[in-house]
Parts: C-alpha cells; sequence; structure tokens
C-alpha cells in the first residue's frame, strides 16, 4: 500500500470516529433538546430589550402651581407623558387608579410604592427648575431674564485612566463570554470522557483497536464533540444575532462585541484542545462509569475556578491578580477573551497568553494521548496516573 | 497463510506466553483450546496487534503482518462489546466501514449479514435493547461485516443458544470454504471436535499438543474394543492385556490380526476397531500430564 493511500485511510479513520460521535452524540434526544432549549433562551433573552423598551413613555401626573413648568421641563427631557389635574387629590387619586406611574402635587411625590432612582432624579431636578423659574418670576424678571439665568451646559466627561470598564454593556458582553466559554468546555470535556469509559467499559476499544489506532480514537472524539460544540454555539449566536436584528436593536450592541465573539473561537479551540485531550487522556484510567467522575475532578476544578477567575476578574479588571490570572494556563482560556471583551488588554499580554496555552495544550495533547495509549486496554480497578505513565504501550 | 511464530509475552511476574506457534492455512479451521489463563486470549489478542509481544512475530502469506492487512481480518474478542446506544445496522456498517468498506459496500454488507442471522426487523433498534443471544449475533455480524480474509474468534460460542451456535458454526465453514483462514477458542470440545480441521492444545502459555484432529486421536489410540457373538468367555484366549467392558473385550499391547483370528474363530465379530478418544479426552490427557 502506498504512502498516500495509508495516509488516506489514517485520516479517513480519524473522521469516521469523529462522523460517529457527531452523529450518535449530536443528533441524539438529550443534546438536540438542550439545544432547543437554549436557543429558545437565548431567543428569549434578546428580544427582552425590545419587550421591555415597548412599554412607551413613563406617564407622570401634575398639579397645582408649578404644573405648567414641570410640564415643559419633563417634554423637554423626553419620553415622558404628562397630565395636569385640578388639584393634588385628583392628582393623588390618578396614582392610586393606576392611570400615573407618579404624581406631583405642591411639592409632594405621589406613588404607589416609591420610584426608581431615575424617574426620582428626573422628577426632582424638573420641580427645583420650576421652583427656580417660579422664584426668579417672583423676584420681578420676566420669563426670558429667568431662562437665561437657568441655562447651564451639562458636565463633559473626561477619564484620566485607561483600560478601565469601557461601559455596562461590556460587563454584560464579558459576562455572556466567560459562561459560553465554560459551558462550552464543560459539556464536551465531560462527554469525552464519558465516551472513552463507555467504549472501555463496553470493551468496544479492543475491537476498535484492530482497525484504528488509538491517536485517531481518541483524536476522533475529541474532533467529533468539538463540531457539536461549535454547531452549537453558532446556533446560538446565529438565534441570538437574528433576534437582536429583527427586533431592531442590533445597532445598540458595543462596539467590540463582533470581534470579541470572533477571537473567544480561536481561545475556545485552543483550550478545548487542551482539555478535550486531558479528558480523553483520564477518562482511560477507569473501566466503569462510575468512576469516571473522580478522575474528572481535576479538570472540572480548574474549568470551574477558570469561570470564577472570570468573574472576579469582570469586577476588577485592571487588578495585577486579574492581569496574571489571564495569562497562566490553563485559566487563560477562559478569563483572556473575558478580559480582552471588558477592557483594553496590551498585545502583548495577549501573546503571551496565547502563546502559553498552545504550548500547554500541545502539552496536553501529548499527555492525554500517551495515558490514552498505555491504559485504555487496561481493565480493572482505577489506574493511578503514575501507574499509568509507567506502564508500557 | 497465517502464521503465529514463537510469541512470548510475560505481564509483570507471570510468564504469559512461552514460545507459542500456530499456524492456519487457507481454508483450515483451527481449534485452539486451553483451560482458563493458559494463554489463549493474549496470543489472540497479539495476532490482532491489540497486545504487544515481547518477542515472536506474526507471519500472514510469508510477511510479517502489517496494519492495512490486518484490517481486513475478522476478531472476536472474548470480552464482547458493542455501543449499547447506537442502531444495529448503523452499528455493523460503521464496522465496516473502519474496515476499509465504503459506506454503500458496508451497508449492502449489513443488510445481508442481518437477513442470514434473522435480525433484519432489528435493523433500527438500539443494541441494548437486543436479547443478549441477538447482542451475540450482531457482535458475530461486527466481525464478519468486511468479508474479512482470516477470522480469529475468541469463545465465539460462549452465551450462545443452540440455533445460534449452529448459526456461528455454519458461519465460520462458509468462510473457510471460501479460503479464510479460521482459528477460534472455544471450551465446548464437541464443537471444536465437528468443526475443526486441526485443534492446538495450549496449557500454562505452551503448546503442549498439535495437528489434525485424525492425527490426534491415532496419537492417543491404546485400546482395541472387540465384540464377538459368543457366549464362550475369551478373556483367558485373548493375547495381551484384556479387559471387560460390558460385552466387550478392551484388549491392550497385542497383535491385532492375531486377536482377530482368536476372535472370528469363536464367533461372529460384530465390532472390531481401535477406540477413539474424545478431544476432551486427549485435552484432559495432555492438560494433566
Amino acid at each position: 500500500m502506498s504512502d498516500q493511500n495509508a495516509e488516506m485511510s489514517r485520516m479517513r479513520g480519524l473522521m469516521l470516529v469523529a462522523g460517529r460521535e457527531i452523529r450518535v452524540r449530536g443528533l441524539s434526544r438529550a443534546n438536540v433538546i438542550s439545544l432547543i432549549v437554549t436557543v429558545v433562551i437565548v431567543g428569549i433573552l434578546a428580544a427582552l430589550p425590545a419587550i421591555i423598551g415597548d412599554d412607551g413613555p413613563t406617564e407622570v401626573g401634575l398639579a397645582g402651581a408649578n404644573a405648567p413648568a414641570m410640564e415643559a421641563q419633563l417634554e423637554a427631557v423626553g419620553d415622558y407623558e404628562t397630565t395636569v389635574y385640578d388639584d393634588a387629590d385628583g392628582a393623588e387619586q390618578a396614582v392610586a387608579d393606576g392611570e400615573v406611574e407618579a404624581a406631583v402635587a405642591d411639592g409632594k411625590l405621589y406613588s404607589e410604592d416609591g420610584v426608581d432612582a431615575e424617574l426620582q432624579a428626573v422628577l426632582d431636578s424638573a420641580w427645583q427648575a420650576a421652583s427656580v423659574e417660579a422664584n426668579l418670576a417672583a423676584a420681578g424678571l420676566t420669563p426670558e431674564e429667568s431662562q437665561q439665568a437657568l441655562a447651564t451646559e451639562s458636565l463633559e466627561s473626561v477619564t484620566l485612566s485607561e483600560g478601565g470598564v469601557n461601559s455596562t454593556l461590556d460587563y454584560f458582553a464579558g459576562l455572556i463570554i466567560s459562561i459560553v466559554m465554560f459551558m462550552m468546555l464543560m459539556t464536551p470535556v465531560q462527554y469525552i470522557a464519558m465516551g472513552v469509559v463507555e467504549e472501555k467499559s463496553s470493551r468496544i476499544v479492543e475491537i476498535l483497536l484492530t482497525s484504528l489506532k488509538p491517536w485517531q480514537l481518541l483524536g476522533g472524539k475529541v474532533i467529533g464533540l468539538g463540531v457539536i460544540s461549535l454547531i452549537n454555539l453558532v446556533a446560538m449566536v446565529a438565534v441570538g444575532l437574528g433576534v437582536a436584528a429583527g427586533t431592531g436593536r442590533l445597532d445598540s450592541l458595543p462596539d467590540g462585541m463582533a470581534s470579541a465573539a470572533l477571537s473567544s473561537i480561536g481561545w475556545w479551540l485552543v483550550a478545548f484542545a487542551l482539555f478535550g485531550t486531558l479528558a480523553g487522556g483520564v477518562g482511560s484510567l477507569v473501566s466503569r462509569q462510575e468512576d469516571a467522575g473522580s478522575v474528572l475532578t481535576p479538570l472540572i476544578m480548574s474549568l470551574t475556578l477558570s469561570y470564577l477567575g472570570a468573574i472576579f476578574l469582570l469586577n476588577a479588571p485592571t487588578s495585577t491578580f486579574a492581569q496574571i490570572l489571564s495569562i497562566v494556563p490553563p485559566f487563560s482560556g477562559i478569563t483572556m477573551p473575558t478580559r480582552m471583551a471588558i477592557t483594553d488588554v496590551p498585545a502583548w499580554e495577549i501573546a503571551l497568553a496565547l502563546g502559553l496555552l498552545a504550548a500547554a495544550a500541545v502539552g496536553a495533547l501529548a499527555l492525554g494521548a500517551t495515558l490514552y495509549k498505555r491504559s485504555v486496554l487496561y481493565t480493572g480497578s482505577r489506574l493511578k496516573l503514575t501507574e499509568a505513565l509507567k506502564r508500557a504501550a | 497463510m497465517l502464521e503465529i511464530k514463537d510469541l512470548k509475552k510475560r505481564f509483570g511476574d507471570t510468564v504469559a506466553l512461552d514460545g507459542v506457534s500456530l499456524s492456519a492455512e487457507p481454508g483450515e479451521v483451527v481449534g485452539f483450546v486451553g483451560a482458563n489463563g493458559a494463554g489463549k486470549t493474549t496470543a489472540m489478542r497479539i495476532a490482532m496487534g491489540v497486545l504487544a509481544a515481547d518477542s515472536g512475530e506474526i507471519v500472514y502469506n510469508g510477511a510479517p503482518l502489517g496494519t492495512e492487512q490486518r484490517r481486513r481480518f475478522g476478531y472476536m474478542p472474548s470480552e464482547r462489546g458493542l455501543y449499547p446506544k447506537m442502531k444495529t445496522g448503523d452499528q455493523i456498517a460503521y464496522f465496516g466501514e473502519l474496515h476499509g468498506m465504503s459506506r454503500a459496500e458496508a451497508k449492502r454488507s449489513t443488510a445481508e449479514l442481518l437477513e442470514q442471522l434473522n435480525l433484519t426487523g432489528r435493523i433500527g433498534d438500539n443494541v441494548q435493547d437486543l436479547s443478549l443471544g441477538n447482542q451475540q449475533r450482531v457482535q458475530l455480524a461486527v466481525s464478519l461485516v468486511h468479508d474479512p480474509e482470516v477470522l480469529i474468534l475468541d469463545e465465539p460460542f460462549s452465551g450462545l443458544d443452540p440455533i445460534a451456535v449452529d448459526v456461528m458454526g455454519t458461519a465460520l465453514k462458509e468462510r473457510a470454504a471460501a479460503g479464510a483462514p479460521v482459528i477460534f477458542s472455544s471450551h465446548q470440545l464437541d464443537l471444536v471436535e465437528r468443526l475443526c480441521d486441526s485443534v492446538v492444545i495450549i496449557g500454562a502459555g505452551k503448546i503442549i499438543a498439535s495437528g489434525s484432529v485424525e492425527e490426534l486421536k491415532a496419537r492417543e489410540v491404546k485400546q482395541l474394543r472387540v465384540r464377538v457373538d459368543t457366549a464362550e468367555d475369551l478373556t483367558a484366549q485373548l493375547p495381551g492385556k484384556v479387559e471387560r467392558d460390558g460385552e466387550d473385550y478392551l484388549v491392550e499391547g497385542a497383535d491385532d490380526q492375531e486377536v482377530l483370528r482368536i476372535a472370528a474363530a469363536a464367533g461372529r465379530v460384530t465390532h472390531f476397531a481401535y477406540d477413539q478418544p474424545t478431544i476432551a479426552e486427549i485435552f484432559r490427557e495432555a492438560v494433566t500430564k
């Protein structure tokens, strides 16, 4: 058989294994249902701003001497609909009847059970402006003169620290990236280990290894589950962006969101190579499904710590700890894309983190494949890591 | 022709194989017999490349066996294994593809095998929903789907009902008739005797006897069984060591022609033959030696 044919059959073996994983796991009822549920949730979340934003302007009732002035003030702010009542009692009754959310009359703010900070601030400042206007009028100024006296310019914002949190939206972008990265690593990593144990416990691995090399079997599994995860992710992103575009909210996404999402896929690929092959390697140490949890614990712990690290980082993105956390593998797989979404990261730090993560992934590939090769045919009680490494292939 | 040459394998301090050699010609069915732990499974695993030998080699048609050729072998391990949550038809076809068949070929071959094994109705069922006997049939289909050049089967008959045993036996004979060397291990020695052209007996990692079934039986022959239609007691007249076994005389260490002459003189000889041991007796003899 020629080298080319041998090469082809090697790739074919790898792809057959990956294809089986995609067909059997990807089309399994559990995966299809969880994908549908996730997509529906993502769709609802994406539609939420539109639904909440559509409840129209806030209705405010006004009464008393300052009512016309306040009406003018609130109209200038916009997004408030005002109704003027004859007296304070009428305004109070309107609040009680639910006709208006709040009412201002004779220096009192009526509401059912308090108002939110934003409405309070708007009404306060409108009331003050109206009162000042009334006082100035009482002091003998014409309306034009009082308007001139009241004319002010709003504050201009100047940020001194670079790399601070860009905005609340960036915070949420980072939060979503960290959650999705965590889920996208956790689920396939467990499936890989379970799949390896399934083949071992059902002894089918012995037949498989007569026509496949261990690396094809492990590699095919990692690739197959990676493809399933990517398909799930693409479905989520497509539905999320689709709904956002459909409801006309696409423009309100943060500027860097698209590029952050794209670079996250790159980070995910490297991190998945690391965790996926390690999961296959440690999975081969046990022969029974019940024992899979114990060997997976270190991997699940590091994934959970990476996620918690990302949450910490979201709240203190410029701290030294966050900086270190986002560079050291394997944590950088989740923490760095999160940090990149929320703040500007120097290029050298990104390069260093990626280089270290890639090096760790190569090491994990070697370790995972070695563990797998040496222990996949061993049945019985759980193999210790050191025993597995000492075993001959 | 498949040759297993001088295999040696140790697991830690345990010697599993100590110079095991056996061979199977095209069309030959070889029975591999031995007590539990004698080394059958280890030898077969090494032949299938699942385990590496410490020394020795596997030669196929005159050249060391390579991975590509091995993919055209059919193997059934002693520890049965199937994907429990995969459909029967998909599973068999998947193994066909792993053995180098195209998707269409694998599907066609799967349909044919399921027909032969009376499993056509279960093609879309998950393997875990089949009875144990039917799972065994699927296991056989997995080892036959790619029309293997060589069959190596570890305990293919264990756990089979009598009908499945017949199906399996016929399948082995068919493959052999098509020119495939077939090696299988079994504890059911009556089956070995019925199906095999030759038998290899292994004990504690060493081959203790091997040869065609006739050769082995002839080698162990000792007693001449004679039945004569007469009321007379011939014990004293017959030469050599004579014993009675019911109506029969069992004669050892005598000239058979002389025995025949004396017996014929006494009456009508209704039975005159050397007792042939069963493979089971040969096995017990060989193992306890």
